[in-house]
C-alpha cells in the first residue's frame, strides 16, 4: 500500500516520500487512511478514503462521485477538504485524497466541552451559510446525480418501508411514524443538491467555528428540508436536548439565515415532517445497523448495541406526533 | 445451577471490566468500544430481571388491544400490519407508548428521563 501510494502521490504532488500512513478505526465498506507526506521541507497532511473489501452500503455514492461531488462543492465556496485526486485503482481499488484539515468531529465533544463554546455560538449561522451555499449549486453542474423518478418524501418513504422490511421483525412505532408521514405529505419544493447527512458529528468544528464539511457520501437530488431537518433529529443534539439545532442553538435563526440566503420561504412548521422521516431514518439505520452485526459483515459491539438503542428514536417519533396532535 | 447465578456472573464480569481493564486502556477507540460492551452487559442485566414481566405486560395490553390470543412476537406483527393498513384499533398510541417505554426500560431507562 506504501509503495502504490508513493508513486500515486509522486504523480500528483512530486517526488516526495511517504512518511506516515495510518489506517483510521471503523469502516468496513470504506477505508480511511491519515497519510503525511514529505515534499522537499514541506509536510502535507492527506486524508486518504478508499474502498473496502467488505459489503458495499446500498445507497451510498461510489468514491469516483463523491469526489466530483467534493470538487463542485468546493468550486462553489463550500467549505470542504480541498480534494486532490482520483484514483481508479489502487492497488486494486478505488480511492480519493483529501487535504486533511484539523478539527472536531466527534458530536459529543463538540456540544459540551467548553473549548468549543464560541464555535456553538458560531455555528447556527455557518451551518446556514453552508447549505445555502449547497442547495443553490445550478442542477446542470450535477448531471451524473440521477433525476429522481418520484417526489424525493415518495422516494424517502418507499425506501423506509423496504428497510422495515428488510429486518424481518415488527416495529409497530415505525410503522406509525410512516403512516402519518404517509397520510400528510409535504407540498413541493425545488429540487436541489442535498448533502444527506449534514450534521453535527459531520462538521468539522474548530475553536471559532466550521472548518469543513464532511462525508458526502449519502449526496443526492431531493428536497431542501431534508438537509434543514436532519440536524433538528433529537439524537443529533448529543444529550443538549433544550437546542434543537443540533444541541448547539435554534432552528429559527439557522432557518431565517438560509431563507434569506437562498431567497426561500421555507416555515419552521415545514421542517416538522421532515424531522420525523429523519427520526424514522435513524431509527432504521441504527436497526440496519445491528443487523450488520448480526450478519457477520462487520462484528462490532457497538453495531449490536444500536439495535436495541432503536427503540429511542421510535420515543422520539411517538412524543413528536403526540405533541402535534 | 449453583451460585453465582446468572446475575451475578454477569456482575461479576461487568466489575472486572470496568475496575481492572477500563482503567489500563489508553486508546480513546478500545475506552469507547469497552464503555459499550459494559453498556450491553447492563442491558442484559435488566433484561434478565425484568424482561419476563415486561413482555408480559406488552402481550397482555396487545391482546386486550388486537382481540386475539397469540404469542407476543405474532401479535406486534399483526398489528404493525394493521397499522401500515390504516386500521390501526382505537388506542394504538397509547399501547406504542408504552410499549417503547418497556423496551427503553431494559436498553436506556436514562433515556426516558429525558422527556417531560
Amino acid at each position: 500500500m506504501r509503495e502504490a501510494l508513493g508513486s500515486a502521490l509522486e504523480e500528483v504532488l512530486g517526488p516526495g516520500e511517504v512518511i506516515r500512513l495510518q489506517r483510521l478505526p471503523g469502516g468496513a465498506s470504506k477505508e480511511a487512511w491519515a497519510v503525511d507526506y514529505r515534499l522537499g521541507e514541506t509536510l502535507h497532511p492527506l486524508f486518504l478514503r478508499r474502498a473496502g473489501g467488505g459489503v458495499i452500503y446500498r445507497d451510498t455514492l461510489s468514491l469516483a462521485t463523491e469526489f466530483r461531488i467534493l470538487q463542485l462543492a468546493q468550486a462553489h465556496g463550500v467549505r470542504v477538504p480541498e480534494p486532490l485526486a482520483y484514483f481508479p485503482d489502487l492497488e486494486g481499488r478505488e480511492a480519493f485524497l483529501m487535504r486533511r484539515l484539523e478539527g472536531e468531529s466527534i458530536g459529543t465533544r463538540v456540544v459540551r466541552r467548553p473549548e468549543f463554546e464560541r464555535a456553538r455560538k458560531a455555528l447556527p449561522q455557518a451551518m446556514a451559510e453552508e447549505l445555502a451555499k449547497i442547495h443553490t449549486i445550478p442542477l446542470e453542474r450535477i448531471p451524473f446525480l440521477p433525476k429522481p423518478a418520484h417526489p424525493p418524501w415518495r422516494t424517502a418513504l418507499d425506501l423506509a418501508y423496504q428497510d422495515l422490511d428488510g429486518l424481518a421483525e415488527p416495529h409497530p412505532a415505525l410503522e406509525w411514524g410512516l403512516r402519518w408521514l404517509l397520510e400528510h405529505p409535504p407540498n413541493p419544493r425545488p429540487l436541489v443538491l442535498v448533502h444527506g447527512d449534514f450534521r453535527i458529528g459531520n462538521l468539522l468544528v474548530n475553536e471559532e467555528g466550521l472548518v469543513a464539511v464532511l462525508d458526502w457520501e449519502f449526496a443526492h437530488l431531493g428536497d431542501p428540508r431534508e438537509d434543514l431537518a436532519w440536524p433538528l433529529v433529537r439524537a443529533w443534539r448529543f444529550g443538549e436536548d433544550a437546542k434543537r439545532l443540533g444541541g448547539v442553538g435554534e432552528a429559527g435563526p439557522f432557518l431565517e439565515r438560509y431563507n434569506a440566503l437562498t431567497g426561500q420561504d421555507i416555515g419552521e412548521e415545514e421542517l416538522f415532517w421532515w424531522e420525523v422521516l429523519g427520526n424514522v431514518r435513524w431509527g432504521l439505520g441504527a436497526l440496519k445497523q445491528a443487523r450488520r452485526h448480526l450478519k457477520g459483515e462487520e462484528r462490532s459491539v457497538e453495531l449490536a448495541v444500536l439495535g436495541r438503542l432503536a427503540a429511542e428514536m421510535e420515543y422520539e417519533i411517538l412524543f413528536l406526533l403526540e405533541r402535534h396532535g | 445451577m449453583d451460585r453465582p447465578t446468572l446475575d451475578e456472573l454477569l456482575e461479576a464480569v461487568s466489575e472486572f471490566v470496568e475496575r481492572e481493564i477500563l482503567p489500563t486502556l489508553q486508546d480513546p477507540r478500545l475506552r469507547f468500544q469497552t464503555l459499550v460492551a459494559l453498556n450491553a452487559l447492563g442491558i442484559a442485566r435488566r433484561e434478565l430481571t425484568l424482561g419476563e414481566a415486561l413482555k408480559g405486560e406488552d402481550r397482555q395490553a396487545l391482546v386486550s388491544l388486537l382481540g386475539v390470543e397469540a404469542p407476543l412476537e405474532e401479535l406486534l406483527r399483526l398489528l404493525a400490519e394493521r397499522i401500515r393498513r390504516g386500521e390501526a384499533p382505537p388506542g394504538t398510541e397509547a399501547f406504542l407508548k408504552a410499549h417503547v417505554a418497556r423496551k427503553l426500560t431494559v436498553a436506556n431507562p436514562k433515556y426516558l428521563e429525558r422527556y417531560p
